[in-house]
């Protein structure tokens, strides 16, 4: 099941940032948290619970620039007007709306529920924590997927 | 003709996405009213004519089910049309809110012309002439 979701996840980040922030993606390799580069001091992380048949939750870890960036896009506010509520909510909606849309292609006898997603930091993570990289134009984000 | 539409979601940058797509939609002329849960925006009601609401579900203090139901026990609100944005797209979940009264349903991610779409359905085609040209060519129709 976490590998079914995972392929989810995976094939909705990249119909999100497309339709929604207009930034194509590629699929990356998997990284420990500590070679990843998520682990610097801009990186901006996400977290967002589900439950149902397997409950857990997903993290989304991106740079602040490439944050920036995605928020210019959706919202189509230029940068230098984009306060940090802008930027936080921006990542919430990303993973909120990547999360909604592969929960609701998996196939399982009870449907999802997802959670409030919030802003969280990955300095008390343990560095082998494992991330899907996703890669944009500009910048590397990165996903986990725990599943309880 | 101009409307009042309240935009309901604790999500700032999507309340913006939000306007952006109904300027675009030739809904830029109307009044748009912006509340982050169901109990703001039933506040904001009581004083502000509403022709349509486009709500979340899941918000803090009071979500969009229990918004929906919360305006359908009330005579002065009953006959607004809702809209539903909502990233859960599951058939029970939006089987609630239909039975619960909502004209529309439409899941995230979505295009500008999902939300079109259905707020013509409900409100009949925008006059263009109202539309305020704000340059952004990405949502254009």
């Amino acid at each position: 099941m976490k590998t079914q979701l995972m392929t989810e996840m995976m094939t909705s980040i990249s119909e999100v940032m497309e339709t929604m922030f207009f930034l194509p993606v590629e699929f990356g390799q998997t990284a420990a948290l500590s070679r990843s580069g998520l682990d610097a001091p801009d990186i901006m992380a996400c977290r967002l619970s589900f439950s149902g048949d397997v409950s857990g939750h997903v993290i989304l870890a991106a740079p602040e620039t490439l944050v920036l960036e995605m928020a210019e896009n959706f919202m189509g506010e230029p940068q230098d007007q984009l306060t940090p509520e802008h930027l936080s909510g921006t990542l919430k909606e990303l993973l909120n709306m990547v999360c909604g849309n592969a929960l609701r292609s998996t196939q399982t006898k009870n449907p999802f529920a997802l959670g409030i997603p919030e802003i969280v930091g990955l300095s008390k993570m343990p560095a082998e924590s494992q991330f899907h990289m996703v890669d944009t134009d500009m910048a590397k984000l990165g996903m986990l997927l725990h599943t309880d | 003709m101009l409307y009042s539409i309240m935009i309901v979601d604790d999500s700032l940058p999507m309340r913006a996405v939000i306007k952006r797509t109904l300027k675009a939609a030739g809904y830029g002329g109307s009044h748009l009213l912006e509340a982050a849960n169901g109990e703001e925006a039933l506040a904001l009601m009581k004083n502000s004519w509403v022709d349509l609401v486009i709500t979340d579900y899941n918000m803090p203090v009071m979500d969009g089910l229990a918004f929906v139901n919360a305006m359908k026990e009330q005579e002065l609100f009953q006959d607004i049309p809702v809209v539903v944005v909502s990233t859960e797209g599951n058939q029970s979940r939006i089987d609630e809110f239909m039975n619960a009264g909502a004209a529309g349903y439409v899941t995230k991610p979505f295009t500008a012309e999902a939300i079109r779409d259905v707020i013509v359905t409900i409100l009949g085609e925008a006059d263009y002439e109202d539309t305020i040209d704000d340059g952004d060519d990405d949502f254009d129709f």
